[in-house]
């Protein structure tokens, strides 16, 4: 239980620092972005939207910094991400019809590449020496491709000449957003590519570091006693399997923070939209308040799966619980 | 270190992109930025790598370009290493408070998104700053210390308690000379295994702000490659030419410096080494599969190692 | 330091086994296990290394064989070999292990060297079990000690179902003296003792012929370790296991072996029953094993290890392997390698020039009679060299 509350501890910092940074940047950052911002918008926009867009940086021009910092706080509270300059509209609204979408696309590609990334890696280390470690350097390769490389190049072989597969966007147009089958089934139909992508750009990482504990644990004597022991040989390998995946739940919290990053580009590539699109415009745009609420929902996001992952492996591991005997 | 097929693909792969590092500008062919020629021609003789919709030579593109993004990577990639080695190793040896702490900034690093943290500082930059490569590794540097510092704090800690730092101690050597006689030496692998990983890492966030336009797209590197070509519909028009070479630079470099860790990997865990007899050792002596566990292989009509040692007539 | 002695404090007769040269086939069947001319390589081709050379073994039903000798030694290699469980880069290189599985009237023997893998298993536990060292990670660390059992039990003994097979668990722990509430416990919450006596209780769940013990008391204090060795010893009376224990400290053995092993460099260089052994070595090594230890009664002698270490198996010495560290050393002792020799018509054999010939080049120490006493020897010659 200790162990929950420190975690929590470091995640709670975190979202303060995340917070801060947001706050400090455009007020330290030399040029003075936000006068820039405000002087640039002068005419085209009204009174009230400007006191809005104010308060996406914490408030008026007469309070001092400190003050400025706690509105901001006070604001993000009352869930007040900021105002869109380009979008004219609250940060907060605009996420809400985005954020669906990037975290279905990132959710099921990471439990795909999860789960086949661990068990390949599994086999691998389990039947090393055999035909299967030719996967390897593939694997490899596959994993130092940039992911809207990749995309890219899915995209101009698999859907634009051969096409096997939907250009872009979510869904297709001639479909209603509803509960239908015709519906979700294009859904999953438009989802595929992009989903091909990030799990091929990431799958290695689970499948090497899986390959890597396996063959640790391999020479471990605890399989040597289920084989003496004369189980069978899936249950020695399932064994081995079960403590080998648990640095790779551990290492879940740095390779979530990775295939964010990869997933919010795939996006770019497919006409996709989630927050990854909108994060884009918003920086060619110069649109602040928008870049600032976007890194603010992903950075808390990724809080939340490490979390999740962390009570994984607290539950996984049962040497976390309680004290080794000495 | 073991000569493994591995590393020796990687150390050719990461020379040859070194040297194209080096030599690259002087080797194009044209200048970069010349538009003078046709545009949107398919690679050939006078266009190796065919030329872009606005008439420039990829080829000459992909060889400057290389320079940029290695120097860029490679700068942040020290920076880092740097950083990471004051924290990681300042707390796994010195423990207490200094530790708690420090593992605590580390940890807070590690857990901010590393891509989205680093479009936002960017995007804050002046423009004049992001044509600095020094500026942009540093900044990328700030967001990819943190994963080496854990690594080197997890590796000092361990080396901190092995008997013969402890032997240096009881002599009494002092602290520093403690920590670069005994301790350094035995980081060095996971140093430098740590350093490969953060020059990857650098590559890819060099290249992807470049990509989305967030550095200056005055200078030549793979990422404005790429961005260029998705401005102007590349892969709509089936211009691969143009999209490929720099994307398959970067995966090359990435692969070259993978199967180099890999090396590093093998070196520090001895266990991933081929352990046992290779697949051509166990053709040789006739056995069919691979080793299997509780199936100890049975070779019979095997000459002993022990006759060829020379020995007199038997009594 | 005699095994009379010792006896007559434990109140047990001692046993004394006669090994015969018999082919297996002729011999009366209370024998379990017949090891010939066993080898085993590490590597192959020219980083080839002996590990084991031609060793011979008998276990006859119900024994104890001691396997003693220093680390490096190949008495590990050896043991896992025989059972097919030894690592790569191992390999057998030769010889036959045969092991009857069946009974004194219905014999049933199979070759563990030429057996596939669904024979191994059918022996696997139910007729060989093992114990090794109470290292954390002999057990699956993320699985409790109850399910251990229960996967042993449900693999070997279908019949049985859930509660059966709990209380059968219970059961075999009460008789290594653990409290069941041990089955919920992790292997980290158990101290090295529990652990130890945890895989005893396995080994002993399906009431096996015999019982491999590779050092099982090394990593544990002196207490536990003689506590341990007492229980393996009420334990083995009561259940007639044969057990081969492998261990480099040989005064664990006094209690429990009927014959001892003692092996160097992968070579057997001495076979003897216990009792003899102890009172009288007949190889050097021995001799330096034997002085390493204090006596457990008579007079204070001065301790000595052996000087030198063991030798690179890649490139051993010439002839007898420990003649650089052997203080008896011969100019032949470098030359030709001693072949393992009978010696009192057969009932124990060594390896050493110097019981060749009717052992005239034998020192007294190593010529003393089986049963003299070591302390009367103290007073009258040197121990050591």
């Amino acid at each position: 239980m200790r162990l929950i509350g420190r975690r929590l501890g470091v995640y709670a910092l975190t979202a303060w620092v995340a917070i801060t940074v947001n706050f400090f940047l455009p007020h330290f950052m030399p040029g003075n972005p936000i006068q820039t911002l405000i002087g640039k918008l002068q005419n085209n926009v009204t009174v009230s939207e400007i006191r809005s867009i104010r308060l996406s940086f914490g408030g008026g021009l007469h309070d001092g910094l400190v003050q400025q910092y706690f509105t901001y706080l006070n604001q993000l509270l009352h869930g007040n991400l900021g105002y869109s300059i380009t979008l004219s509209a609250s940060v907060s609204s605009i996420l809400k019809s985005h954020i669906l979408w990037t975290v279905g696309l990132i959710g099921v590609a990471t439990v795909l590449s999860f789960f086949f990334g661990t068990v390949m890696g599994a086999i691998l280390g389990w039947t090393r020496g055999s035909r299967f470690d030719s996967a390897i350097p593939a694997a490899t390769f596959f994993q130092s491709v940039p992911y809207f490389f990749l995309g890219t190049v899915i995209l101009m072989v698999f859907a634009l000449n051969l096409h096997w597969f939907p250009e872009s966007g979510p869904y297709s147009l001639n479909v209603v957003p509803s509960w239908s089958w015709a519906f979700v089934w294009s859904v999953i139909r438009y989802g595929e590519l992009p989903v091909i992508t990030i799990v091929l750009s990431s799958v290695a990482g689970w499948m090497l570091g899986m390959r890597n504990m396996m063959i640790t644990m391999v020479a471990e004597d605890f399989v040597l006693m289920s084989v003496a022991m004369g189980l069978p040989r899936r249950k020695v390998m399932y064994a081995a399997a079960r403590n080998a995946i648990l640095p790779s739940i551990a290492n879940l919290s740095l390779a979530i923070g990775l295939v964010v990053s990869g997933a919010l580009l795939v996006e770019l590539v497919f006409n996709y939209p989630g927050v990854g699109d909108l994060l884009l415009n918003a920086v060619l745009n110069e649109d602040y308040p928008l870049i600032q609420g976007i890194f603010l929902v992903i950075t808390l996001s990724v809080l939340a799966a490490n979390l999740l992952a962390d009570l994984a492996y607290l539950a996984l591991d049962p040497r976390t619980r309680t004290e080794a005997v000495q | 270190m073991a000569r493994s097929p591995k590393v020796i693909v990687g150390l050719v792969i990461t020379g040859f992109f070194a040297l194209m590092t080096v030599f690259g500008p002087y080797l194009a062919p044209y200048d970069p930025n010349d538009t003078s020629f046709a545009p949107n021609l398919h690679p050939s003789v006078q266009h190796w790598f065919g030329t872009t919709s606005l008439g420039q030579d990829i080829l000459s593109q992909t060889l400057v370009g290389a320079r940029a993004t290695m120097v860029v990577a490679v700068v942040a990639g020290l920076v880092a290493t740097m950083l990471s080695i004051v924290v990681g190793v300042s707390a796994g040896y010195i423990g207490g408070y200094t530790d708690d702490s420090l593992s605590m900034l580390s940890n807070v690093f590690l857990a901010i998104p590393g891509l989205p943290l680093l479009i936002v500082i960017d995007s804050y930059l002046p423009a004049t700053s992001r044509s600095n490569a020094l500026v942009i590794g540093i900044i990328i540097a700030f967001t990819g210390w943190a994963w080496g510092a854990r690594v080197l704090r997890a590796q000092t800690m361990s080396l901190r308690n092995r008997d013969f730092v402890e032997a240096s101690r009881i002599i009494g050597e002092s602290k520093r000379r403690i920590m670069f006689n005994d301790v350094v030496p035995n980081l060095l692998p996971v140093l430098a295994s740590s350093f490969l990983f953060t020059i990857l890492y650098s590559i890819g966030a060099y290249v992807t702000l470049a990509y989305i336009g967030l550095t200056s797209s005055s200078v030549w590197n793979w990422g404005t490659m790429l961005f260029w070509a998705s401005q102007n519909d590349a892969p709509l028009a089936n211009q691969w030419y143009w999209f490929v070479p720099p994307g398959l630079c970067i995966a090359l470099v990435g692969t070259g410096l993978a199967l180099l860790n890999f090396g590093i990997d093998e070196f520090i865990n001895p266990r991933l080494r081929e352990a046992g007899l290779s697949a051509r050792q166990r053709r040789r002596m006739g056995l069919e599969r691979r080793p299997r566990l509780g199936l100890t292989p049975v070779v019979r009509d095997v000459e002993s190692p022990v006759t060829r040692v020379p020995r007199s007539v038997a009594s | 330091m005699t095994t009379d002695a010792v006896a007559a404090a434990a109140e047990v007769p001692v046993m004394e086994t006669t090994p015969t040269a018999e082919p297996a086939e002729d011999r009366p069947a209370r024998w379990i296990l017949d090891v010939r001319g066993f080898s085993v390589d590490y590597g192959y081709g020219d980083q080839a290394v002996r590990a084991v050379d031609r060793v011979d073994l008998h276990l006859d039903r119900s024994t104890v064989l001691g396997v003693a000798g220093e680390s490096g030694s190949g008495k590990s290699t050896l043991v896992y070999g025989l059972t097919r469980l030894l690592r790569a880069p191992g390999v057998i290189t030769g010889g036959q292990a045969l092991f009857n599985r069946g009974d004194d009237e219905h014999p049933d023997v199979i070759d563990l060297t030429t057996a596939d893998e669904k024979e191994l298993r059918s022996v696997r536990w139910s007729e060989i079990s093992v114990v090794l060292q109470s290292a954390l990670n002999a057990l699956n660390p993320v699985v409790r000690v109850g399910s251990v059992f229960d996967e042993i039990l449900s693999t070997h003994r279908r019949t049985l179902n859930k509660s059966q097979r709990r209380a059968r668990a219970v059961e075999l722990l009460t008789l290594v003296g653990l409290n069941e509430d041990r089955l919920m416990r992790y292997p980290h919450e158990l101290s090295g003792g529990q652990r130890q006596r945890i895989m005893i209780a396995l080994a002993l769940a399906l009431e096996p012929k015999l019982i491999i013990m590779d050092e099982p008391t090394t990593a544990l204090d002196v207490v536990t370790q003689r506590e341990i060795i007492s229980e393996l010893f009420t334990l083995r009376a009561h259940f007639g296991f044969a057990m081969i224990f492998i261990t480099h400290d040989l005064s664990l053995l006094v209690q429990l072996a009927d014959e001892i092993v003692v092996m160097y460099a992968g070579r057997l260089v001495e076979r003897a029953s216990a009792r003899a052994l102890f009172s009288a070595p007949r190889h050097p090594y021995t001799l330096g094993l034997l002085n390493s230890f204090p006596p457990m009664h008579g007079a204070h002698a001065e301790l000595n290890g052996i000087p030198g270490s063991p030798p690179d198996l890649s490139q051993p010495p010439s002839g007898c392997s420990f003649h650089p560290r052997c203080p008896y050393a011969m100019p032949r002792c470098s030359i030709d390698v001693p072949e393992l020799r009978g010696l009192d018509e057969g009932s124990r054999s060594v390896a050493c020039w110097l019981h060749s010939e009717g052992g005239v080049a034998a020192p007294v120490e190593l010529s003393r009679r089986v049963g003299a006493d070591r302390a009367s020897t103290d007073q009258s010659g040197s121990v050591r060299p």
